[in-house]
């Protein structure tokens, strides 16, 4: 369905000019420099595939997206969509792909949600019946009919989601691109937002590629994920594979009551990440020890008045690891 | 196509009703602005009577010309001249992911109807026509001629604002290059060519090409000057302008870098 053979991005960037006058000297340099945003990647996705593609801040993800999807056109290589090159066949590849940007909304923002759809149905040549039919599904599933005559301007963030994700599926397209789905919403929203990806790539065998900083979207719903690290390829498997190679990593928060000492050295696989006035950080990886066991070997540091455990920053782990 | 820049343009028109005030207000302004622009080249026009051997009413068909092509322009193709708004914020992507032309989709941005401009253009075009027909100067052919040199002006104040729009995906900030390519040059194309000196009026008929669109066409149609030929010229050069401008706006296009998210 999808496949890309060493594509790389190259982006000419303005080379900051330092010094005095730095500012009106910027004015004049022509001086640029290529930033490689995505080196030599190949991939494929088969149809019907739920794949997440993560990795840290700036690593090309954004741009990888954008190169499917015919946004950008790749310096090196080539991708193909359902066999088509997005850059040379963009429209028609717009018509079997639909893609969803988190942090924009690609529906007309002062027009009730229902107009949009019916612009967009124009726009893709939806027969009129299809378009029933699926609108239909789609505000059944995605409990749209709250706001449907509600213009987009006035929705919530996880309203506004859904109704981009109609939008995205009324041309029923094979593919479909996420990027950021999930951000900013609440647990609730985000779980309904879930529910419904996955019945999508079940029920209707709709290929999925998912960017997320969330771990709980690619636990949930990605049986592959793609990592991307400093514009490379780092990983490219299965979830329980990539599991194993990260472990469980996790951070614990530990408030002493009173004094407490931290000795040099300790025998249990956990780490000191930071220590404050009267409270320590520790990182573990759970598959090779338990919290409980980590907090009794704090507890041997001094009181321990409050533990807290924190989600494991995914960038972190990602940066560490490769 | 046409039908899918129809439904664009009224998608448009709703969204903006939307905030009638806003549009409403816009429009007033936009006309007051425009009475006083023209107040102001009515004085100096009764003041000198002639300028370089063209008379009141042939400076005036210029100036109607040219503000009416630009209305024209700015009419249908209206969000190309805001290109700038779009790289920056990146609004561009979405229109890439959806499978309709990209400048079709922008032209069909933000429409406004320029109800003062058009108003105005046509009033001062219908005036020095009429004198220059009356005195006897040209003929009633010369209205039919008008409005193929208004068509092609038109289309030559796109292809000037597309181009300019175009640099944008390399520089990014257009705005002080339209000052330049747009707004100064189409200032300039108000009054007789023949009033600047040899190599701006070169400039005007070759890099900002805004002389084809009213100054050498009318030579023929309001002076009787040239020939008949010089509108098969006007129109040659005119599909060249366009064509040219749609090469590189295709080719900046497949530059474009988009923003980061």
């Amino acid at each position: 369905m999808i496949s890309v053979t060493n594509i790389s991005k190259t982006f000419r960037v303005p080379v900051p000019v330092e010094g005095r006058w730095a500012a009106a000297r910027a004015l004049f340099s022509r001086a640029r420099t290529d930033k490689e945003a995505v080196r030599d990647i190949s991939f494929t996705i088969e149809r019907g595939e739920f794949v997440g593609y993560i990795g840290p801040n700036g690593a090309g993800k954004s741009t990888t997206i954008k190169m499917l999807t015919g946004i950008l056109h790749p310096t090196r290589g080539e991708v193909r969509v359902a066999g088509l090159s997005p850059h040379k066949h963009r429209t028609d590849v717009a018509r079997r792909i639909g893609a969803v940007f988190g942090q924009r909304s690609q529906l007309w923002w002062d027009l009730p949600v229902r107009d949009s759809y019916d612009i967009l149905a124009a726009m893709y040549k939806v027969p009129d019946r299809d378009k029933r039919e699926r609108l239909a599904r789609l505000t059944e599933l995605l409990e749209l009919d709250e706001f449907l005559l509600t213009p987009v301007r006035k929705l919530s963030l996880g309203q506004r989601m859904r109704a981009d994700l109609a939008a995205a599926l009324l041309h029923a397209p094979d593919v479909l691109f996420l990027d950021e789905p999930t951000i900013g919403l609440d647990v609730v929203a985000k779980k309904r937002i879930r529910t419904f990806l996955q019945a999508l790539n079940r029920d209707f065998g709709v290929t999925v590629l998912l960017t997320t900083h969330d771990m709980d979207d690619i636990e949930q719903l990605c049986r592959r994920v793609m990592v991307i690290n400093r514009g490379e390829l780092a990983y490219d498997g299965s979830i329980e594979a990539l599991r194993e190679r990260i472990g469980l990593p996790t951070t614990v928060k530990v408030t002493f009551g009173g004094s407490f000492s931290v000795p040099d050295r300790w025998e249990e696989p956990f780490r000191l990440a930071e220590r404050g006035d009267d409270y320590v950080t520790l990182e573990c990886n759970r598959s090779l020890i338990s919290t409980m066991e980590v907090l009794r070997a704090a507890g041997a540091w001094g009181d321990i008045a409050d533990v807290h455990m924190e989600e494991p920053d995914f960038e972190d782990i990602i940066h560490r690891i490769y | 196509m046409l039908r899918m820049y129809r439904m664009l343009v009224i998608a448009s028109f709703r969204s903006r009703m939307q905030h009638p005030f806003n549009f409403v207000f816009g429009t007033l302004m936009a006309a007051v602005v425009n009475v006083v622009e023209f107040s102001l080249i009515a004085v100096v026009l009764s003041r000198f009577g002639s300028v370089q051997g063209w008379s009141t009413y042939e400076v005036a068909y210029l100036y109607g010309a040219i503000l009416l092509s630009k209305t024209l322009y700015r009419t249908v193709a209206s969000d190309v001249h805001h290109l700038e708004k779009y790289l920056v914020s990146g609004d561009l992507d979405q229109m890439l992911t959806r499978p309709v032309p990209v400048l079709l989709a922008l032209m069909a941005q933000n429409v406004t109807i320029y109800v003062a401009e058009f108003l105005q253009s046509a009033v001062m075009l219908a005036i020095s026509l009429s004198v220059l027909i009356g005195s006897g100067q040209t003929s009633w052919l010369a209205v039919p001629q008008t409005l193929f040199v208004v068509l092609c002006g038109a289309i030559i104040c796109f292809a000037i604002g597309l181009a300019t729009a175009t640099a944008g995906f390399w520089i990014t900030r257009i705005r002080e290059l339209q000052v330049i390519t747009e707004d100064s040059a189409r200032f300039a194309a108000q009054y007789p060519l023949s009033l600047y000196p040899k190599w701006l009026r070169y400039v005007l008929c070759t890099a900002i090409p805004v002389g084809f669109a009213n100054y050498i066409p009318s030579l023929y149609v309001v002076r009787g000057e040239l020939g008949g030929w010089i509108l098969a010229a006007t129109a040659l050069f005119t599909a060249g302008c366009l064509a040219l401008s749609m090469r590189f706006w295709r080719f900046g296009l497949s530059r474009y870098q988009s923003a980061g998210s």
